[in-house]
């Protein structure tokens, strides 16, 4: 697994703690860029702006890519553009949602 | 784009939480003066010191300490923008605790002191106007939502002056037209102030707890435009002598908030959460109580009735059913949310956290919107057969709700 898989796998441990679904299936996660440092930019965005978790999100992701030996500085990009939609889930996440 | 540095707008948790605490036992000690003064309820006798200072406790010591409390939280995510000067936050808190305990307390004992009080509360909300002032000037871009706040802010500086009025005239004789003066203060306070504050918050927090998404809001500038004129006609109403002026005052505060409901729906409509917290259903339940409330206060408008009676039930129906159960339900997602992110957001990541519904007593929760739903039918209930003995029981489970509601909030800062 080369080390962008690792960090997108390990994306999927952060959770929405209002939802209760990882923050990848939730479709927020847009890109995740690695330079020759090892250093990443997670380009996210949030379901809505003004989101009150977004600091709590960004703390989860230093967090846990902090784990990953190979990883050197994190940067969380929040973009508004393109919006957050829907169907940007994963089939997994709109079930636990909508059941 | 932006980095998470742009995107700090935090508030030192103990600012709501100091407003959140001190408005949990004012509701429980409205409800206990309540249930202690139920027999002069049974009369229909609203305007007596005991109930002003129950009724003060109610709507200033728990909804509006509890609204400026929520306002120290949700402005800075809601407008992007930091509150201006936290430090002056806690000497505002401190001011308005202080002059509003008093203020109460006065009114029940001593009305013709309570001025003293009053004068105290009133710096107190002068400040806090201040503070939020200075904190959306910062906020160039103006949206619809800016403008409900601004109206409701607006709508509470309009209260307190009229409030004070109030309280002149009980401590040095009438001066100011006074029932003119008491139906404006009631009128901006649950209408203007709380009810436009309300509409903000749910624009905000409705779509963000169902998830909702692609929804239009496109009565939004109706709904603050309609109960703007229906609050101006209404208010006039109280003044001159003018044929029908009320009865339009009335019916576009019915349309303004039908507006406000039409959204709603349509945010609700559009969610992706299909279950949704039961804490949040009891805000949804309330926004449906606001436009039958309306509707009937409208028919009896329509109708000429004028029995001080049925407006004082109507009045009590308007805050009890609307604003409280509105904060009611509100508080009981925005408290696990302040504390989930003061306690577990540096911990999210490294080890194994809570999610925000752990912190929560849901089963509890839902008994106790369902105790107060049973409690004021019982009250009403009561009131339709005239009933003393029956009156003291519903006032007492509503009593006893409201202090269990409070202990169980203040159990999440515990987790």
């Amino acid at each position: 697994m080369d080390l962008k898989e690792e960090v997108m796998a390990a994306l999927h441990d952060v959770l929405d703690p209002e939802l209760g679904v990882n923050i990848v299936d939730l479709g927020l996660v847009y890109g995740v860029d690695i330079d020759e440092n090892n250093d990443v930019v997670v380009t996210m965005t949030l379901t809505t702006p003004g989101c009150p978790l977004h600091d709590s999100i960004s703390h989860g992701i230093r967090n846990r890519l902090a784990v990953i030996d190979e990883v050197g500085n994190v940067d969380v990009n929040i973009v508004w553009e393109p919006q957050w939609d829907p169907s940007r889930m994963s089939e997994a996440a709109k079930k636990f949602l909508w059941g | 784009m932006m980095n998470e540095a742009n995107l700090k707008t935090d508030t030192n948790i103990k600012l709501p939480l100091s407003f959140i605490i001190f408005a949990l036992i004012a509701f429980a000690a409205s409800q206990i003066v309540l249930f202690v003064n139920s027999g002069d309820l049974l009369a229909g006798e609203f305007r007596l010191p005991k109930i002003w200072m129950s009724a003060h406790f109610m709507l200033l010591g728990f909804a509006l300490m509890t609204a400026m409390g929520a306002m120290y939280q949700l402005i800075p995510v809601t407008f992007l923008t930091p509150i201006w000067n936290q430090g002056f936050g806690f000497v505002q808190f401190a001011v308005t605790a202080i002059g509003l305990s008093s203020f109460a307390i006065l009114l029940g004992y001593r009305p013709n002191l309570a001025i003293h009080g009053a004068i105290l509360f009133i710096i107190g909300v002068l400040m806090f106007l201040f503070q939020m002032a200075m904190t959306l000037r910062a906020r160039k871009e103006r949206n619809i939502m800016s403008y409900f706040i601004i109206y409701a802010l607006t709508s509470l500086l309009l209260t307190i002056i009229f409030g004070f009025m109030l309280a002149y005239n009980l401590a040095f004789g009438e001066f100011f037209a006074h029932l003119s003066v008491l139906l404006s203060h009631i009128t901006f306070g649950v209408a203007g102030w709380f009810t436009l504050l309300i509409f903000t918050l749910s624009y905000k927090l409705v779509p963000m707890f169902s998830l909702s998404h692609g929804f239009s809001m496109k009565w939004s500038k109706a709904a603050l435009s309609l109960y703007l004129i229906g609050l101006i006609s209404t208010i006039f109403s109280y003044w001159v002598e003018l044929a029908g002026l009320r009865l339009i005052g009335f019916l576009f505060l019915f349309l303004g908030f039908g507006c406000f409901f039409l959204d709603m729906r349509e945010i609700l409509g559009k969610r992706m959460k299909k279950k949704l917290d039961q804490p949040f259903t009891f805000s949804i339940f309330a926004i449906l109580n606001g436009l039958i409330v309306h509707f009937l206060a409208l028919i009896a408008v329509l109708i000429k009735n004028n029995n001080p009676v049925l407006w004082g039930w109507l009045v009590f129906l308007y805050i009890f059913t609307w604003i409280i159960y509105s904060i009611l339900g509100y508080l009981y997602k925005i408290i696990p949310f302040l504390w989930w992110t003061h306690k577990y957001s540096e911990k999210s990541g490294k080890e194994k956290v809570p999610l925000l519904k752990d912190l929560l007593n849901e089963k509890l929760g839902s008994f106790l919107y369902s105790l107060f739903v049973f409690s004021l039918a019982g009250i009403l209930l009561s009131i339709a057969l005239n009933t003393g003995t029956l009156l003291f029981i519903f006032f007492g489970l509503q009593a006893l709700a409201s202090i269990i509601y409070g202990m169980s909030i203040i159990a999440v800062l515990f987790k």
